[in-house]
């Protein structure tokens, strides 16, 4: 499908530019500009309407816990390591929240297991238009996730099975990654034939640099024991949840790990919560950190997504930086800048239109696009079929 | 010795048809002669009758419905003997995870009462599997409803890898405390086992390789091909799951249960998928189970897809698989595609439509005699033949 918005403002330099329009075809971005003549088969007349890019949620568990369904896919609480789960295996395309999801605006989130145990398996990257998994999917093998701090002893402790201990959780994560690196030097040799290990293959990307560590953990003594371990083993570090992260602002900004902060909205349930602030986004942004936002579906609804964006400037961030770490920071943590988190020619067709200010949470979205796949959610809106 | 059945309405080559005479020899259909096809022939000039004729048993079947013997390509029957309970009970090793090398066929119970409620409801071959607890549940085999012992039942003693998907596995291991309880966790499990086979296949034709492992042994004929795999399935995305392994290992799969098969409806008829679709009649008793409809069959076979119907006895009484195809068409199916889907079209998932599922030349005389149509829940089976032999 081809779709033209017109008279829209789109994020330009720091600001909304006025009367734009852009054309979404086959599925891309194809132009932007003011003077764009195509014959289209749907015009949105926007009246200076809000366009920007759809929405990105970083780090989510959206499908795997299905809505009113008391037993989820989220958590192995009876496995320590299986880096080898694929969250495609467990998404649910039809639950409410991919719905819930179009309607915030958000066209691609991060879908990982839970983070209750050491290493709980695979990040992927997931569009919310597709109608089965495999049809949504963007990268499968984004990323490796892995846990610190409380809820990983809470559930050992409950599963009466395994590490009730910060150190032992860390000898856990070692003792995996010094297998993992001889398996893959082993492999490499070829000098026996020897069976695969399901575990192992799956960190295998992780051992090669090819995809980063996603070390969940709030407090800093939790974010360093990250730290140390991908230095130890040379892997790439992005850390979610972050809630003390500001306290370490400047050593994240000069070994260069983004973070995944969230989710924010919560109240401090938990002693690792104790320090969390709206501020962290702003204190991490200005000591030079990647920050994108998260919800961390079903820890939050995921409509809360822009909200987290608004907190933050409630606590002194500017606009700006605040759209830019739900559109292009988490595209660019996740590896996809080249094609997600602008509105840019030759970017994938993936657009939002909000009534008003997207990050004014009064405004509503009136239309979603996704990979060129037209979701409307307003009946004003002016939607014409083209010549 | 022969039978011969005389006048009647046969169902064959997809429609109900007048009959003149269908011939059973040494177990096989041999004969069948249309009304119609007399007719045009006008009358022969009458043949000198031969010896053997003489001593056939005819049948008079006017206004009788004879049909193929009905196929259920996925049932439990006599796993769980009906009336005993759980000392009887050999549906799961719920403690095994993943138990390739259990085989249905080592625990029927032939004298099951649900043998003769099967022929009583015009059903002569069933398929019968483990159950869904594991995420590798076992070995199905084929058998007729008649025997003594099992190896007098058999049409195939292995027939397929039984797997599962969904809320089962995980609701069984969950509660025990053990991995897995998600269905990346199941789906894990199912491909750790999978890569498992296919490196011991590759080593067992190394000089490395000694001692043979039963669970892996089980697996070579799915790896090779020769076996299907079963995949128990209801919700949508656990079809596509069992369908992306299916693809990563080149697995021959059927789908069971289906449920939310009209969901995907496109996929699975781009797949030319087969399925075996039900029990409907059972109540939508988990979240899994939730948009189960009678009009799944129609509309998968509207995509393409080869579509049986299943009672999954003991969850619906094996007798329960004509009522099913008629409710199909209550819901909108044409009777002759719900008479198909408990004929031919179960045949044809069981890899057997050479030899079951219509009443033609050289195929297995198991015939089913109907006192009126076989759709019509008050219709009772008169004769049942299986392999030529009068068992009611």
């Amino acid at each position: 499908m081809s779709i033209i918005f017109n008279n829209v403002r789109i994020p330009m330099s720091g600001t909304f530019f006025p009367g734009q329009k852009v054309l979404v075809e086959k599925g891309k971005v194809a132009s932007v500009g003011s003077m764009i003549r195509k014959n289209v088969e749907k015009v949105i007349e926007c009246e200076q309407k809000y366009l920007i890019p759809g929405l990105i949620d970083a780090h989510s568990h959206l499908g795997l816990f299905e809505s009113t369904v008391p037993v989820d896919d989220i958590n192995e609480p009876y496995a320590d390591i299986t880096p080898h789960l694929r969250p495609l295996d467990g998404v649910k395309m039809r639950d409410r929240a991919m719905e819930d999801a179009r309607r915030a605006g958000i066209s691609t989130c991060m879908v990982c297991p839970g983070s209750e145990r050491p290493i709980s398996g695979l990040c992927s990257i997931l569009k919310t238009n597709g109608n089965s998994a495999d049809v949504g999917l963007i990268v499968e093998q984004a990323g490796v996730l892995m846990s610190f701090g409380e809820q990983v002893k809470a559930t050992a402790k409950k599963s009466e099975k395994s590490y009730v201990t910060r150190m032992g959780v860390s000898a856990l994560i070692r003792e995996t990654l010094m297998k993992a690196q001889d398996y893959y030097s082993l492999k490499q040799s070829k000098k026996m034939v020897k069976d695969r290990e399901i575990d192992m293959e799956a960190l295998i990307p992780l051992i090669k640099g090819e995809v980063p560590m996603r070390a969940c953990a709030h407090r800093a003594e939790d974010i360093m024991a990250a730290v140390r371990i991908a230095e130890e083993f040379k892997l790439k570090l992005v850390i979610e949840y972050g809630t003390e992260a500001h306290l370490l602002a400047s050593l994240l900004a000069e070994k260069k790990i983004p973070v995944v902060l969230g989710p924010t909205l919560v109240p401090r349930f938990r002693y690792e919560l104790n320090e969390k602030t709206f501020e962290s986004a702003k204190i991490l942004m200005d000591a030079g950190v990647e920050v994108a936002f998260t919800c961390d579906y079903p820890g939050l609804p995921i409509e809360t997504l822009r909200v987290a964006a608004a907190m933050a400037i409630q606590y002194g961030l500017e606009e700006k930086r605040a759209l830019a770490a739900i559109t292009e920071v988490p595209a660019s943590i996740l590896g996809v800048d080249a094609r997600l988190g602008k509105i840019k020619k030759g970017m994938d067709g993936d657009l939002a239109l909000f009534s008003g200010h997207p990050l004014d949470i009064r405004s509503r979205l009136e239309a979603l696009v996704v990979d060129g796949d037209l979701f409307v959610f307003s009946n004003d809106l002016k939607i014409e079929s083209g010549n | 010795m022969k039978t011969i059945l005389e006048k009647g309405i046969i169902f064959y080559q997809g429609k109900f048809q007048e009959l003149d005479k269908l011939v059973i020899e040494k177990g096989k259909i041999t004969e069948v002669v249309l009304a119609s096809a007399k007719a045009k022939k006008g009358k022969p000039a009458p043949a000198p009758k031969k010896k053997s004729e003489t001593s056939a048993n005819v049948i008079n079947c006017s206004d009788r419905y004879i049909l193929p013997g009905f196929i259920d390509a996925h049932t439990h029957i006599s796993l769980e003997e009906e009336g005993v309970g759980y000392y009887d009970a050999d549906y799961n090793e719920s403690f095994g995870l993943a138990t390739p090398q259990v085989r249905a066929f080592d625990a029927l119970k032939m004298r099951d009462k649900a043998f003769n409620d099967a022929l009583h409801g015009g059903v002569t071959t069933a398929m019968i599997t483990p159950g869904s607890a594991n995420p590798i549940g076992g070995q199905c085999c084929i058998v007729k409803m008649v025997g003594n012992v099992a190896e007098a039942a058999v049409v195939k003693e292995s027939s397929g890898m039984k797997f599962a998907f969904g809320e089962n596995p995980k609701r069984v291991y969950g509660e025990q405390k053990k991995f897995p309880s998600t269905r990346m966790g199941t789906a894990a499990v199912i491909r750790e086992w999978l890569m498992k086979a296919q490196d011991y296949l590759k080593r067992k034709k190394t000089k490395e390789f000694k001692e043979r492992e039963i669970k892996l042994e089980a697996m070579l004929p799915l790896i090779e091909g020769k076996i299907q795999a079963r995949a128990h399935a209801h919700m949508a995305d656990d079809i596509i799951t069992a369908y992306r392994i299916a693809q990563e290992f080149n697995l021959d799969m059927v789908f069971d249960h289906c449920t939310e098969g009209h969901l995907i409806a496109k996929e699975l008829g781009k797949w030319k998928a087969r399925a075996v679709v039900g029990p409907t009649f059972s109540s939508r008793c988990k979240p899994e189970l939730r948009n189960k409809t009678f009009e799944t069959v129609e509309i998968l076979m509207d995509e393409g897809c080869v579509v049986a119907l299943t009672t999954d006895h003991p969850v619906i009484p094996i007798e329960g698989l004509s009522v099913a195809a008629a409710m199909c068409v209550r819901h909108g199916l044409d009777e002759e595609r719900a008479i198909k889907a408990i004929t031919e079209n179960p045949a044809i998932i069981l890899g057997l439509d050479k030899r079951l599922g219509k009443l033609e030349v050289g195929y297995d005389a198991d015939v089913v005699v109907w006192d009126g149509h076989p759709l019509d829940v008050r219709s009772k089976t008169e004769a049942v033949f299986v392999d030529g032999n009068k068992v009611i």
